[in-house]
């Protein structure tokens, strides 16, 4: 920068004031133009000039009312230029402090599809993708009678896999680091909790409305079941970590419908599993007792919060 | 005014006993924690980080202690952590890992994007700032790490080993560093170079086998290596030496403390 400097031509004063007014021949203005581009003094000179005439003005006032009109804005936006100006060494915090106020909503979304973002990538998506996909192949591919009964019987455990796959020490590589900071606890595995629900809900639900029902339960019976799965894997992870409490819920979902299906004797597996399935789902005394499991999952979570200050057990 | 208050701790790690009825009371300044592999200085800081619970002792940071679940969130929003091993999410953005730890941190929302510029900037980032963690060198991914600890200017600043993987130039500007960040907050910086003490840090402590075996400037330190015959290439590689054979010497524990 400074071996050019020296022999480098500047915006004299005279050039910088005509500019500004509007006066100065086309070629001068790209000259200078092009130069400010490199040249921080010069750039500051000419904006200087600039801002002393009308339109300076009008930007200014444009300005404050764009930054008054943002609910909170205007706040943030002092609070950026207090921090700037306390910090002189914070060059890079400069061309930043106009765009910010618009920023916030934009970047909290933002940041919560980070937070969840572990959670939904990795190996736990295309398996979920791979079981909506696995279920209508074989019920249209293959004709298999019994694909929405094997889907909801896979369906409740599949929440469950995504908040083991994504959170704790075993699986978060940033575990470490979160395991200190004030929102790396429960609300960081409520929050991954919530995306693994959020893509697991909806995706398996109507792919078992795509399939034909054959005796199978409705496609929506596991919502209950795998919420109350799900909160019941998280109280249990703060005494006996992550992955074995998942192993205990999913594991027992799936002892307890597969089971007797391949003990009881007589008639069709598929048929048998149905009957079962609708024996764990079906009728309001089982979905009420999945809802008052889904919310003493949630209490005893509330009341084990603490367990989530430090890291579970791997 | 100690911001890091430590009495009676006492750690185990995998069954033996890491940190042994340890006392430490750190201020303001760069507190350089030298000693052996297994002193217990990775012990003492994942303590201080408040990730591992202590066996036994009492750890209180910025005054309030750090058992109970009431006073933890506070404390945990003025630290910043860079631990040993340090995994990362490597499709994220230098910007959006160091934004990420910011909203962890609980950072108000419209201070976290100028806080991440200036944090990146700090550890000589900023060029890089929006590319991928995995196309980065160990080293930058190693700064990345520095910046994330820093986001949230932290009163308490914890750096295990963090000139690992640097190499010399970037070290002379990470004690630069390390020096301005001790004029306002407790940094705690374990490492296995002592060059490193001598440059930056304004105390140094020394573990051994879960104690503290010294305690004193690194101009104390010096002085001890020059005036002893202990090995070492640097009058203060000396003074590490001595200092550590003077504590394990039969009858001396209690005459070094």
């Amino acid at each position: 920068m400074t071996h050019r400097d020296s022999h480098q031509w500047h915006v004299p004063d005279d050039q910088a004031t005509r500019y500004a007014e509007g006066t100065l021949p086309d070629p001068d203005a790209w000259s200078l133009e092009k130069h400010v581009e490199d040249c921080a003094r010069c750039a500051s000179r000419v904006s200087a000039a600039v801002g002393g005439t009308a339109a300076g003005t009008v930007l200014a006032a444009v300005r404050a009312a764009v930054l008054e009109s943002a609910p909170g804005a205007a706040v943030s936006g002092e609070a950026v230029l207090g921090r700037a100006a306390m910090t002189p060494a914070a060059g890079a915090a400069g061309p930043t402090e106009a765009v910010l106020g618009g920023r916030p909503v934009v970047s909290r979304f933002a940041r919560l599809l980070w937070a969840a973002g572990p959670a939904v990538r990795g190996a736990w998506l295309p398996a979920v993708l791979g079981v909506a996909v696995a279920a209508l192949a074989l019920s249209y591919g293959a004709g298999f009678p019994g694909a929405r009964a094997l889907l909801l019987a896979i369906a409740p455990v599949v929440p469950v896999a995504g908040v083991t796959l994504s959170y704790g020490p075993h699986a978060d590589p940033l575990h470490e680091v979160t395991a200190a900071t004030p929102g790396g606890g429960l609300r960081l595995a409520l929050t991954r909790t919530v995306a693994v629900l959020a893509v697991s809900l909806p995706l398996l639900t109507l792919t078992g409305l795509l399939l034909p029902a054959s005796g199978a339960p409705a496609a929506a019976a596991w919502l209950l079941p795998g919420l109350a799965l799900a909160l019941a894997s998280l109280a249990l992870a703060s005494f006996v970590g992550c992955r074995a409490a998942a192993g205990v819920t999913g594991g027992g979902w799936l002892c307890a419908v597969l089971a007797p299906v391949a003990v009881a004797p007589g008639g069709a597996a598929t048929l048998r599993l149905a009957e079962q399935l609708s024996r764990c789902l079906d009728g309001v005394a089982a979905q009420s007792a999945w809802a008052a499991a889904a919310v003493l999952s949630a209490t005893l979570l509330t009341a084990r919060r603490p367990a989530y200050d430090r890291p579970l057990r791997p | 005014m100690s911001s890091i208050r430590v009495t009676g701790l006492r750690v185990r790690h995998r069954k033996t006993l890491a940190l042994d009825s340890l006392d430490l009371e750190l201020g303001t300044g760069v507190h350089g924690l030298l000693g052996p592999n297994g002193a217990g200085k990775t012990s003492l800081i994942r303590v201080l980080a408040t990730v591992a619970r202590p066996d036994a002792g009492r750890v209180e940071l910025l005054g309030a202690d750090t058992a109970g679940h009431r006073g933890l969130a506070g404390v945990r929003r003025r630290l910043g952590y860079l631990p040993q091993e340090f995994g990362y999410y490597p499709g994220f953005t230098v910007r959006e890992f160091v934004a990420y730890v910011a909203w962890l941190k609980e950072m108000p929302a419209a201070d976290v994007p100028a806080a991440v510029e200036r944090a990146v900037a700090r550890v000589g980032l900023a060029d890089r700032i929006d590319a991928k963690v995995r196309t980065l060198s160990g080293g930058m991914v190693r700064r990345v790490g520095i910046a994330q600890a820093i986001v949230n200017d932290p009163a308490v600043l914890l750096l295990d080993e963090p000139t690992a993987g640097l190499d010399p130039e970037q070290r002379v500007e990470f004690r630069e560093l390390l020096r301005a960040l001790g004029a306002s907050a407790t940094v705690v910086v374990s490492t296995h170079l002592v060059e490193d003490v001598a440059a930056a840090c304004t105390e140094v402590t020394l573990l051994d086998a879960g104690r503290v075996a010294y305690r004193g400037t690194p101009e104390a330190l010096t002085r001890l290596g020059e005036a002893s015959d202990g090995p070492g290439d640097h009058p203060i590689e000396r003074g590490y030496t001595a200092a550590l054979r003077a504590h394990r010497a039969p009858g001396a524990r209690e005459a070094v403390r």
